[in-house]
């Protein structure tokens, strides 16, 4: 079997960063120079992974204030409201407020991608997308639509936002459900999810992750996704293992390459690597290839340990397809 | 309390904190820098202390706090002052705003009193009002912390248990009748684990205490935890519902809840003022729903007041007040 690792989302902001977003939020210094040290905290996370080996990564999207903003931002008819807490973590996202049918004004990731594809070469990068059923639901929607005709339109959007992205040079696009573990998720929700995911990911599907974290899924939800025809899936398994190991020994990842998202991006701790092999080795009869991740973004702990997790994310890759006779796909090899 | 006695029916409170009033958040940087000792601290926050008890006066507040001007954040000032913790990095709460969640790295311990100080200060200017001791739960304290110590959630959180009892016995041994649990982070993960996780660990704080026990919960799933945390050994819940435009209400009759109610009915994330016709009306409509009587329920905030500007906040505290007073008169 063939293991790789790669970071699910975004990071934490370096100091440098945080600061000049403060400027700028203040007025105290220009656009540009906000744009330069977020550029700089990029090729930082970015060169982080690239030192861990990892052959797929992400610009670490410093400057997103939540998954939602960039494209509220970038789309006519949305806005945002107050503030709400992100699942159970102590961070709290803007609401979006749809005031109608979304409408780009632009695209938000492929420009990322020809700002930093060259800083990653080797690997290649990635981009994330927040899943249209996350989007809708956890939006307040006075467009006049339903939630599932409200979903669909970002659905369609975000199509685009995917095609243009891996025009651009993206290797991998991922799609963040992670209101499907939440406690109110149905098979409806995620039958509309795998649905809707299928739209954005058309004509790429081998370039495609879905993603659910901060729980474990139901396994009737978890089975409903499973339809999707994106190559990958990904499940957090650090937040409730025990739920997890039922999940997959039960129900399993079916034809998809699993995404097992073992190493603990809520915790600043060290992880252990037998607790990311109990997991591979859940799987590795069934499938040629898996994925190691991190259980969300990491952007919930600082940035120093942020980047510390990059490398022991790498290490854990190489030590257990040493130890279990693996092939370890990193950019060394 | 001598010279005040609180109304047997909708008696009004506070869920703690309070805007920081100047020159508060000063004195708590420079307390962090070592410009200013604990003690020099200690006195030059009485006078933050004091206006923000003064609002609560004259808003007509029966039941007060200290406002809680001397936290900077209601899991950090605990952790800067219990042995075992180090200050953490910076973690984003939202937009671009930070705390520093901090980090345990050795065994907890209680080493010296951490609100006792503040709450007699209240005590000795409230005009006899009693004054709620206020106190970070375990389950939060966990939860917003990193754990490079025990790895052992149970393990963890009954230690945080033990030294919150240990703060709440020096309050109590100084007369606080009033003592308030804050637990903010249960209702994010309302599973049934999570719940007995914390019954145990309130068990540990709450046991043979002589004095009343109440739990601030807020936002989340309340109506999915609700279920699980009525045989806690409290008194009272206090709820935060305005926000949540009163859906738990339903929920609470339909599961038999029979403990007293803080009965949160202003909403602390809104700037607009609700009028006394309208909190009123939130009161009449928990009277008419039946399943609790007036003498159980305290009105206040849905939680602390600390983001809003003094002025509203005032304001909306003197509309709750003036609210239950009129409630009085018809239940």
């Amino acid at each position: 079997m063939k293991i790789w690792g790669m970071v699910l989302g975004g990071f934490p902001r370096s100091r440098y960063a945080r600061y000049a977003l403060r400027d700028r939020e203040r007025g105290v210094i220009p656009f540009k120079d906000d744009v330069e040290a977020i550029d700089r905290a990029s090729v930082q996370v970015i060169g982080a992974q690239l030192v861990a080996g990892l052959p797929v990564v992400v610009d670490g999207m410093i400057d997103w204030h939540d998954i939602f903003r960039p494209f509220v931002d970038a789309w006519r008819n949305v806005t945002v409201d107050g503030l709400l807490r992100y699942f159970d973590n102590n961070f709290f996202y803007r609401i979006p407020v749809f005031t109608g049918e979304p409408d780009p004004r632009e695209y938000v990731t492929p420009r990322r991608v020809l700002r930093f594809k060259e800083t990653a070469d080797p690997a290649t990068l990635k981009v994330v997308l927040p899943g249209p059923v996350s989007f809708a639901f956890m939006s307040k929607n006075n467009s006049g639509l339903s939630n599932e005709e409200l979903a669909e339109k970002i659905a369609y959007i975000l199509r685009d936002e995917a095609k243009k992205a891996i025009e651009a040079g993206a290797s991998l696009v991922q799609v963040d459900e992670p209101f499907l573990a939440d406690i109110d998720a149905t098979k409806d929700h995620a039958r509309l999810a795998a649905e809707l995911a299928d739209k954005i990911v058309e004509g790429i599907e081998d370039k495609a992750v879905v993603t659910v974290y901060f729980n474990v899924p139901e396994p009737s939800v978890f089975e409903e996704l499973l339809n999707t025809k994106a190559r990958y899936v990904m499940v957090d398994v650090v937040d409730a293992p025990g739920r997890a190991e039922k999940l997959i020994r039960g129900t399993g990842f079916g034809s998809h390459t699993p995404v097992i998202g073992a190493v603990d991006a809520r915790r600043i701790i060290d992880d252990k690597p037998s607790f990311v092999e109990k997991f591979l080795k859940m799987v590795d009869s069934g499938v040629d290839e898996a994925v190691v991740t991190t259980s969300t973004w990491l952007d919930l702990i600082p940035f120093r340990y942020a980047l510390r997790k990059v490398y022991v994310l790498g290490r854990i890759v190489e030590e257990l397809a040493e130890k279990n006779g693996y092939e370890a796909y990193t950019i060394w090899r | 309390m001598a010279g005040y006695e609180v109304p047997r029916k909708f008696p009004t409170t506070v869920v703690g904190s309070y805007p920081k009033i100047p020159p508060a958040m000063e004195l708590i940087k420079k307390r962090r820098s070592g410009e200013l000792s604990e003690e020099e601290f200690r006195k030059l926050i009485k006078g933050p202390i004091s206006e923000a008890v003064k609002d609560q006066i004259e808003a007509g507040i029966d039941i007060i706090s200290d406002g809680e001007q001397s936290r900077e954040d209601m899991v950090v000032y605990f952790a800067e002052r219990v042995q075992g913790y180090r200050p953490g990095d910076w973690v984003r709460i939202f937009d671009n705003v930070y705390f520093r969640k901090p980090i345990i790295i050795g065994e907890l311990k209680w080493t010296r009193e951490m609100i006792v100080e503040d709450w007699i200060y209240a005590t000795s200017i409230s005009m006899g009002r009693p004054v709620k001791g206020i106190i970070t739960g375990p389950y939060t304290m966990m939860e917003w912390s990193f754990d490079l110590k025990y790895g052992d959630r149970r393990e963890l959180i009954i230690e945080l248990a033990k030294i919150i009892r240990r703060e709440i016995d020096e309050l109590v041994a100084r007369g606080a009748r009033y003592i308030q649990v804050d637990e903010p982070a249960l209702s994010t993960r309302p599973w049934r684990e999570e719940a007995e996780l914390l019954k145990e660990a309130l068990d540990v704080i709450f046991k043979g205490l002589d004095a009343k026990r109440i739990v601030h919960i807020c936002y989340g799933r309340l109506e999915k935890i609700i279920p699980y945390i009525l045989d806690y050994p409290v008194d009272q819940f206090d709820l935060e519902l305005k926000n949540s435009n009163f859906r738990l209400l339903p929920y609470l009759k339909e599961y038999g809840y029979d403990k007293e109610l803080g009965y949160g009915v202003v909403d602390v994330h809104s700037l607009q003022i609700e009028t006394v016709e309208e909190i009123k009306g939130y009161i009449d409509m928990l009277m008419k729903m039946d399943f609790i009587g007036p003498e159980k329920v305290y009105v206040d905030p849905d939680c602390g007041l600390k983001r809003l500007p003094r002025s509203v906040a005032k304001a909306k505290m003197r509309n709750l007040a003036e609210a239950a007073k009129l409630a009085r008169e018809e239940w």
